[in-house]
């Protein structure tokens, strides 16, 4: 050890990672320079000429082969293996009813995801019922129904119990609980914090209640998580708990449910390396879990009792690479910088995720001319509205398609209606036909939830004239 | 506590990346997996030298806490809250 680190000032021993992006200039991934003609086996024209430009294209052989690959990596691994299907991902009903059938169970997180789900036809006791906020009147349905409900804090947990002894039930529920993995960033504002105590103080009330069980674990660790190591952590530290609880208070869980997070197929801003290199193998994740899961439950086999079925969430990891966004440019122009800049119909307005995930974007004809740096902005009068804010292209021409992807999780259901319309949204069947599964917005569709106060129903500027007394909106108003 | 501290420090300087970083004597840290660069404080370099060496957090936090005049208590509390930034990085 040589001495030159001695300096006079103690000062913490502290790491700082560099600003983002800064230092990535050969990290911009540029249009691929395949051409794309085709997605999902369907002509890009034909699908903008039949329903419009921007246009999101959803496959439903990628969404069914995702499902099944991620169930078949667990339950190859470990016998009891439940997908719920975290609604907030995608909650478009086609994409839904797609898992449905495929065996998901549905993952909600609020009384509107609930309803939609049972309006889905999915059954009660299929439905996961998470999330903040539940209010009284659709946990008093989600109870009647026998839905799984996984309690978030201590003013839910009385509020099932009073609902359960008002209906007199025995409701057996989950508690969520957050603890540190080491690996993530702790998600410490959902559920019960482990390390501090409240996780047990939660146990403690439900035992003292007739009405209400605790028969499952539940925790969320984060998402997009790069470092499948993290949740064999999550599981270890899960099972130790499941076996304090056994141990010291008799109290069996059947159920752990892990949650989300496995990462997509996508490229995080920060990440240098392509996602097919950066992104690990699902079944390192399952690796992870279920060694993890087998190891720590060994003390149950070894007596003959029964295994927890395992629960996972996985949301992003099913749909984003199941969908893609067609969007046209309708501009460019140099920036005083000298950069290119295009712009495109499709804006963060519809691709929410481009705030996080550098978008792969694909020409749709053959590039001609020099790849320049080129920002790609959306369609909103809004300084933020970037897609991509480097990228090298070839120069693009008002009317050129683009294909953008992948954008299947968290677009559908975090886009904004600001500004633009939304548009359609299709689905590429298994035989290549494609259908609508949302309609695009239109003015009827913006207007209908607008109600008019009577005294300001007129139907054109012309008509303002004939307000009661014949004065105009202004006199009438003033003489009020 | 004290043995998830040394599953830590087992998985960010024995397995983990921390052998492969690249470390500048400046304090410049390249991680070439990501393509992610940090820097590193006076102390925390010395604390990265010593852990990457093999010591102990025991030792290291004693050599730290002879080397700046330190209490054994200030330099472990701050060694261990180090380690876990370095669990969330790597
Ligand atoms: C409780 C819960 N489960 C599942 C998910 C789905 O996560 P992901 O799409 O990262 O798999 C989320 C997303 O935030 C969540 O909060």
């Amino acid at each position: 050890m040589n001495n030159n680190h001695k300096v006079s000032v103690w000062e913490p021993p502290f790491i700082q990672p560099h600003r983002v992006g800064a230092i990535n200039k050969f990290g911009n991934r540029g249009a691929k320079e395949n051409v794309m003609r085709e997605i999902f086996g369907v002509s890009i024209d034909d699908l903008v000429d039949q329903f419009g430009s921007p246009v999101f294209v959803t496959s439903e052989h990628q969404l069914r082969m995702n499902v099944r690959k991620i169930r078949r990596v667990f339950e190859r691994r470990y016998n009891q293996v439940i997908h719920g299907w975290s609604y907030k991902t995608n909650y478009t009903g086609a994409i839904c009813r797609i898992l449905h059938q495929e065996g998901s169970w549905a993952e909600v997180v609020s009384a509107f995801e609930y309803e939609k789900a049972r309006s889905l036809g999915v059954p009660g006791n299929r439905i996961i019922f998470n999330g903040p906020h539940k209010s009284k009147a659709i946990l008093e349905r989600a109870i009647a129904e026998g839905a799984y409900l996984q309690a978030d804090h201590m003013d839910e947990l009385k509020m099932i119990e009073q609902i359960a002894s008002e209906q007199d039930r025995i409701v057996k529920i989950g508690i969520r609980i957050n603890f540190d993995t080491g690996f993530t960033e702790p998600w410490s504002r959902f559920g019960f914090n482990l390390e501090s105590g409240q996780a047990n103080e939660a146990v403690k009330r439900i035992s003292m209640s007739p009405h209400v069980r605790l028969t499952g674990l539940h925790s969320h660790i984060g998402t997009f998580i790069m470092e499948p190591r993290a949740y064999g952590e999550q599981v270890k530290t899960m099972c130790r708990f499941m076996r304090d609880l056994d141990d010291i208070d008799h109290i069996n869980i059947d159920t752990l449910d892990i949650g989300g997070g496995f990462p997509s197929k996508n490229a995080l801003q920060r990440v240098y390396l392509p996602p097919d290199q950066a992104v690990p193998d699902i079944n390192e994740y399952a690796d992870a879990v279920c060694d993890a899961l087998v190891e720590e439950t060994r003390y149950l086999e070894q007596s003959g009792r029964a295994l927890p079925r395992l629960i996972i969430e996985s949301g992003r990891a099913i749909v984003d690479d199941a969908q893609v966004l067609i969007t046209s440019v309708v501009g460019t122009k140099r920036l005083p910088d000298g950069r290119r800049a295009a712009i495109l119909d499709a804006g963060t307005n519809l691709l929410f995720t481009s705030y996080w995930y550098n978008h792969q974007v694909q020409m749709t004809r053959e590039p001609g001319g020099v790849y320049e740096d080129t920002v790609l902005y959306g369609p909103l009068c809004m300084n933020i509205d970037v897609v991509r804010q480097s990228i090298q292209m070839p120069p693009l021409v008002y009317g050129d398609r683009l294909v953008v992807s992948p954008v299947g999780a968290y677009n559908n259901t975090q886009w904004l209606q600001f500004i633009e319309y939304r548009p359609n949204v299709v689905l590429v069947h298994e035989d290549t036909n494609v259908s609508v599964i949302r309609r695009a917005e239109n003015l009827a569709v913006m207007n209908a939830q607008d109600e008019m106060p009577a005294h300001l129903s007129y139907r054109t500027m012309a008509d303002e004239g004939s307000l009661p007394s014949g004065k105009t909106t202004r006199e009438h108003l003033i003489r009020r | 506590m004290i043995e998830k501290m040394d599953t830590l420090l087992q998985r960010i300087c024995v397995d983990g990346r921390l052998a492969k970083l690249a470390v500048s004597e400046t304090g410049f840290i390249f991680d070439p997996q990501t393509g992610q660069s940090f820097t590193l404080n006076q102390t925390g370099l010395l604390a990265l030298d010593l852990l990457k060496r093999g010591n102990s957090l025991e030792m290291t936090a004693q050599y730290m806490s002879d080397e700046y005049e330190v209490t054994m208590d200030v330099a472990s509390s701050s060694l261990e809250a180090f380690l876990y930034q370095l669990g969330r990085y790597l």
